[in-house]
């Protein structure tokens, strides 16, 4: 951009700095916090909401999607039933005996909230908010700085207006048998911007399923901006699993911010059923040799659902692993984007990086875009990626209604055939059976059309 | 009993069935033979309703059920089966998944209950026992993977399976030894029936020592031109398709 010249912000963007001098009074933390928002605020005023010209938001223009800056949520609690919640969630993800960590309208809900006996020892959970009032020493040295990426425009819309979370500590060498459930629900009738972050460390040889969890009960149109820091210390192992089912007219922009120290395996997951626009930033930095990265996901969308996942690999040491495969299945209007950076740094020798996204369009104007980038500086690597984008197999259709099978029943097996493909990286069998069954749940809804 | 009246039918826009006219009563097994391009598979698709197989005219009825009128699964229910020369894989649907739900949709289609998984494993381990199926082959994708004689054992299985009424075996010989030929053809003996006409469609003799046709009709360009006896394979393959293909010069 040359000097001089002055791009008009938009409502949203001015909303959102007006929005901001409001809250900021209420809003917890201390000095140090409030330094972190306020240079936040300045970087987001420089920014502004990020557009198709810049690269990492090609494929989702959210200057021209957000319309309006919903008004920050209150900091006081909408309170919900475990009914609710089992209304929200469904049997299966309610009844996982996991440890429940439970936001209502992005403020901690202690009353919902529990870490069963029997692992109590094992998992220390702290309220961002009660974090930020007072901050640990080990807190101001890690926050912010487990992933960061420059000119982060919805990460420093995060920090500036950040309300709540969860803080967790899994401890040296804990084998967590429980999921640690994280659950969001939005609960209120009127259209809310919600921003969380988390901050989750897991210390050395410590391995855990952390399932993250956004649905809905009635706020058809939340905004939600939610940011996960996550850390893995060597020889740790985790799941990390995200269940998205927002609302119909909600839009969804997660960050997933994580760092793998040497030996660590990390498993990420996310299944993006819900919310109008969703954005998945996954960026995942690899700080220690003989360490994994396996990163799936798969989408559903239909109506006029926009998804964009995009990620960014790199890999700064040697001897390091990345898998990706995602799976998106379109149909009527729905739209998804799916980028993929794989950063080979030149000291990243014997790297093993392969991505792979598929796109499955169910009717004439779904669209699916992917775009790959490798960016490698070493010399001694393999790295691969690949994608596709097409449509349910006239021949196999043909093969399997001449066996009698319906139309419906065809197109079932063939969609959940080619999600399972992803579903099976989910190594706990309970979150993968029910994931298999929303999809399923989600194609008996097509056809009920 | 299958009929078939003058029947005509175009593929993207170009005729490629000319008036076939056929009748296999219950209990037989005609065999259809003929030079490549004479419409041989054309007829088992535009018998099995695929999409792009036009009838332009003449009927086509299996046991009085006008089938050009259902769907492609209407008709499987209504009792075609066609084995298929080059059976799809279906990657990502386990055999037996892809077995119990071809089964139930025909017994529900034919008002039969649907059978419960474990009288479903039943039928399906005896069946392919009979075949020389292995049970671990049901828990693979359908097909894929398998070789030529495993895909066609798989084939002939699903028949046995669905009871078809007419069952249209297309050039099921191809790319099978002698020993799987041998193995496909018992089975698809074993399922002769009073109650079941079958077609065979083949380019070679060479099947017909195995299933033995009640008769031969010899398809070119679109038409038969000629009906005989078992026997008349055997001339075929002796002198060739050109003496009864250039009857049509006439």
């Amino acid at each position: 951009m040359t000097a001089g010249t002055t791009i008009q912000k938009t409502d949203a963007e001015l909303g959102l700095a007006r929005q901001f001098d409001e809250t900021r009074a209420n809003l917890p933390g201390n000095d140090w916090v409030r330094e972190q928002r306020e240079e936040a605020i300045r970087t987001f005023a420089r920014l502004g909401l990020p557009h198709r010209r810049v690269e990492a938001w090609k494929y989702t223009d959210l200057r021209s999607m957000l319309k309006d800056a919903k008004t920050p949520a209150d900091a006081d609690l909408n309170s919900v039933t475990d009914a609710e919640l089992y209304q929200a969630l469904g049997a299966d993800l309610h009844g996982l005996g996991a440890h429940h960590i439970v936001f209502v309208d992005g403020v901690y809900d202690e009353e919902n909230s529990f870490i069963i006996g029997d692992e109590a020892g094992l998992v220390h959970m702290t309220s961002l908010a009660e974090t930020l009032n007072n901050p640990p020493e080990w807190f101001k040295s890690n926050f912010n700085k487990v992933n960061p990426r420059q000119d982060d425009h919805v990460g420093t819309l995060n920090t500036a207006f950040m309300r709540d979370g969860a803080v967790i500590e899994i401890v040296k060498d804990a084998r967590l048998k429980r999921p640690v459930h994280l659950i969001f629900i939005s609960s209120s009738k009127s259209a809310e911007a919600i921003t969380e972050r988390h901050f989750i460390h897991v210390a050395q040889g410590a391995s855990a399923t952390i399932l993250e969890s956004y649905v809905h009960l009635r706020a058809p149109d939340t905004q939600r901006n939610s940011v996960t820091e996550l850390k893995l210390e060597t020889g740790a192992k985790v799941n990390h699993i995200k269940f998205q089912h927002e609302g119909a007219k909600a839009s969804h922009l997660s960050n997933w911010m994580v760092s793998i120290g040497e030996n660590a395996n990390y498993r990420g997951f996310q299944l993006t059923i819900g919310a109008k626009v969703s954005r998945n930033t996954i960026n995942v930095n690899f700080h220690g040799s003989h360490s994994q990265a396996d990163i799936s996901g798969v989408a559903l969308l239909w109506d006029e659902q926009h998804s964009d996942t995009t990620m960014d690999i790199v890999h700064g040491v040697p001897n390091t692993l990345s898998r990706e495969l995602f799976k998106t299945v379109l149909d009527d209007r729905g739209r998804a984007g799916f980028q993929g950076k794989l950063v080979v740094k030149p000291d990243a020798q014997k790297t093993d990086a392969k991505q792979m996204a598929h796109g499955m369009l169910l009717s004439e104007t779904a669209e699916f875009d992917a775009k790959p980038e490798l960016e490698i500086y070493a010399d001694d690597v393999v790295c691969g990626h690949g994608a596709t984008s097409g449509q349910l197999d006239e021949d196999m259709m043909f093969y399997m209604r001449q066996r009698g099978m319906s139309m419906d029943t065809v197109q079932t097996l063939l969609i959940l055939a080619f999600v399972g493909e992803a579903f099976e990286l989910i190594e706990d069998e309970d979150i993968r059976a029910a994931f298999t069954k929303m999809a399923e749940a989600w194609l008996g809804g097509k056809s009920d059309e | 009993m299958l009929k078939i009246e003058n029947l005509h039918a175009t593929v993207g826009g170009s005729q490629i069935l000319r008036g076939i006219s056929l009748e296999i009563p219950n209990g037989e097994v005609h065999a259809i033979m003929g030079p490549n391009g004479s419409g041989k598979s054309t007829l088992s698709y535009v018998l099995s309703g695929r999409d792009g197989y036009e009838v332009t005219q003449g009927t086509a009825t299996l046991n009085g059920i006008n089938l050009l009128d259902l769907e492609v699964d209407e008709r499987a229910a209504a009792g075609v089966f066609l084995a298929f020369q080059y059976p799809h894989e279906i990657p990502g649907v386990a055999t037996f998944i892809f077995l119990r739900h071809a089964l139930n949709s025909v017994r529900k289609a034919r008002g039969d209950e649907e059978l419960s998984t474990p009288d479903f494993m039943r039928l399906v381990k005896g069946k392919a026992a009979e075949l020389g199926v292995k049970d671990e082959i049901l828990k693979r994708p359908l097909n894929v993977g398998f070789s030529g004689g495993e895909k066609k054992r798989m084939e002939i299985l699903q028949m046995a399976i669905l009871e078809p009424s007419l069952c249209i075996l297309d050039e099921t010989d191809s790319g099978l030894d002698i020993d799987a030929l041998k193995t496909v053809s018992q089975g698809v003996n074993a399922l002769r029936s009073p109650d079941r006409s079958m077609l065979v469609i083949t380019h070679y003799q060479r099947l017909l020592d195995y299933i033995v046709p009640d008769k031969v009709h010899v398809l070119s360009k679109g038409k038969i031109r000629h009906s005989g006896g078992k026997e008349l394979a055997l001339e075929l393959e002796k002198s060739g398709y050109a003496e009864f293909v250039d009857e049509d010069a006439a």
